[in-house]
């Protein structure tokens, strides 16, 4: 993974302390004939203008709306109510023991499956690397979760995959025998088995760039530990996990984010239940606001998820910046 | 040869089964990723062609007449084969929205020398890290103060949002990628700043661009969280019409199994067709 590579990555993520990759941050101007820098100027405007115009309506002008709702009691059953609330919105968060329930949740849902993904990713890329028989077939086959709707995906699960005696996976499980469960009825297993669902849809993300990052891997280290006798765990230890690290961390930071904001897949198998066992932050806002129908204290919930991500995306940067130039 | 599997001397004779059992676990793991991936998704192709007899049976049958059955009950529910009507036209409409908004930008971003060019860039791939669910909040109270709640129209502006800054990143990419030689000799020939990149580096970045569309489309094809709030009855979305076999009542498995083939068909059958493409699409961010 070049520098450039890393700060498109950042850039992707809106990292601080990202660069645009050098090849638009050094843009050389193509040669100009009989052309004033305002003819420039005005020509990127012009092309990058309605682009900008629609952002700035459908996207910041909500995001400055959302923050502003946070002040506000905005109840949508109680239309009379509504006035100006201060802080009590974000008060009231802080006692809100299904608030911290919630963010519990999320950090459990999050930190494992992305674990999960990296430690499985990793495992298919080292075992499946190099020329094969099949490796077309594999990429169709990787590819698939990847493109579905995370919210089919989450109802397949519920129905096809996870229904007692019905479902094929609760099937494998009998015939493993693991047993029949009621996987997203019951409370004790069904954050498990959304941490399943979503590693299983995303698994294939890390899996596809530590493939490309193992292909490119430099050969003169290998060949020195092959000369040197080393084993095959020790070439693993010392030579492939640290040229791999700045792949690894790339994904850890990209799938944190993307967790975080996870909700498609959750809202379809369990609905955040049962009861509030697999209620990530972003679920018990979306009920908060859309079935209890209390916008001001919704808002304050997802303006505290976006907090929570951007607090992670710095902590990420200052993580990046401390793979890249090793002490 | 991957660096990890250094080519060993070997006696011929002993190739052949040697060889054999070092591959054993290498094809082991293939069909393990294979099957961990793939037997979901065609164990739902399989249901959706099993008659309701076959579907609950135990254990599950792997040998059965295919029936289209469901794909009839399904298709003859109005709101289903209404909302992959939506889904398809909405989609399409953001998909070619997105793409005269970005590809302008893109090239701006990637060629032209504006000011406040870099701060512009971030700030469009900032407008990515929106939780949609926060946004839900503003857009559901714009829309319904703009009477556009439940409106094609409604629905296609806040796509753009879900598409957009992904499509004008990744078409930046692509532009980078055209050589800088090209353009410049269509200049000195004597092509105007506009012409040069409609007739020279436009054609390059074709490629890309397909990739873009594609991306974007699906992207709004598979849309659920806006769609489940911001639309009703009236301009129902595929995503959410899906919902709808699977009541407290009754589940339907064969009906519902049909709708989630016809939600995932298009989009698995582009996947299939410029795979080695979307992988770049898709993983961008991670690699260049």
């Amino acid at each position: 993974m070049t520098r450039r590579t890393q700060q498109a990555a950042d850039a992707r993520n809106g990292l601080p302390g990202a660069l645009i990759p050098p090849a638009v941050g050094a843009a050389r101007a193509v040669p100009r004939r009989r052309r004033t820098f305002d003819d420039e100027a005005r020509f990127g405007l012009l092309l990058t203008g309605p682009s900008l115009l629609v952002l700035a309506v459908v996207s910041t002008l909500p995001l400055v709306f959302l923050v502003a709702v946070t002040f506000f009691r905005i109840e949508l059953t109680r239309p009379w109510a509504t006035g100006f609330a201060g802080l009590t919105n974000y008060t009231a968060m802080l006692t809100d023991p299904r608030f911290w329930h919630s963010l519990r949740v999320t950090a459990v849902y999050t930190v494992t499956s992305v674990a999960l993904q990296v430690v499985l990713g990793l495992a298919f890329a080292l075992a499946l690397a190099g020329e094969m028989r099949g490796r077309n077939v594999l990429r169709t086959a990787v590819l698939l979760p990847m493109v579905l709707a995370p919210v089919v995906v989450g109802l397949v699960w519920r129905t096809l995959l996870l229904t007692p005696r019905y479902g094929l996976l609760d099937y494998l499980a009998t015939v493993l025998g693991i047993g029949s469960h009621s996987w997203l009825g019951d409370p004790t297993l069904a954050l498990g088995a959304v941490i399943v669902l979503h590693t299983w849809q995303w698994t294939p993300f890390a899996f596809l760039v530590f493939t490309a990052s193992l292909a490119a891997l430099p050969v003169e280290p290998f060949e020195a530990a092959l000369l040197d006798r080393a084993t095959a765990w020790q070439r693993f230890r010392y030579i492939t996990l640290p040229l791999m690290r700045p792949a690894i961390v790339t994904v850890v930071i990209i799938r944190t984010i993307v967790a975080l904001r996870a909700f498609d897949a959750i809202y379809a198998a369990t609905g955040g239940g049962p009861g509030t066992a697999t209620e990530i932050l972003n679920l018990y806002a979306y009920r908060v606001a859309f079935n209890a129908l209390n916008l001001g204290y919704g808002a304050t919930l997802t303006v505290t998820l976006l907090l929570v991500t951007a607090a992670m995306t710095v902590l990420f940067g200052r993580l990046r910046a401390a793979v890249e130039s090793p002490a | 040869m991957s660096p990890l599997r250094l080519p060993r001397a070997q006696s011929a004779r002993s190739l052949g089964l040697r060889r054999l059992a070092r591959h054993l676990p290498r094809y082991a793991a293939l069909l393990a990723a294979i099957g961990i991936w793939a037997v979901p998704v065609l164990w739902v192709l399989a249901t959706s062609l099993k008659a309701r007899t076959d579907i609950f049976t135990i254990p599950p049958r792997l040998w059965f007449a295919p029936t289209l059955e469901h794909y009839r009950t399904a298709l003859g529910t109005v709101d289903v084969s209404r909302s992959i009507v939506n889904s398809a036209l909405v989609g399409t409409l953001t998909m070619a929205l997105t793409l005269l908004v970005s590809v302008p930008a893109g090239y701006a971003y990637a060629r032209v020398r504006f000011p406040y060019r870099e701060p512009l860039f971030f700030y469009t791939l900032f407008t990515q890290m929106a939780p949609p669910v926060g946004f839900l909040i503003p857009f559901f109270l714009a829309l319904s103060r703009l009477r556009l709640l439940d409106t094609h129209v409604g629905i296609l502006l806040i796509y753009l949002t879900v598409t957009l800054p992904f499509a004008v990143w990744l078409v930046t990419t692509y532009f980078l990628d055209v050589p800088r030689e090209l353009e410049e000799a269509a200049l000195v020939d004597g092509c105007s700043r506009l012409t040069a990149f409609l007739r020279v580096v436009l054609p390059q970045a074709y490629g890309g661009i397909a990739v873009t569309a594609i991306l974007s489309f699906i992207n709004a094809w598979n849309e659920f969280v806006y769609a489940s709030v911001l639309t009703g009855a009236r301009v129902r979305m595929a995503p959410v019409a899906i919902f709808g076999f699977l009541t407290t009542e009754e589940t339907l498995w064969g009906p519902f199994a049909a709708t989630a083939v016809m939600i995932m068909g298009p989009v698995i059958v582009v996947a299939f067709v410029m795979q080695r493409h979307i992988v770049r699409g898709l993983t961008l961010g991670a690699l260049r």
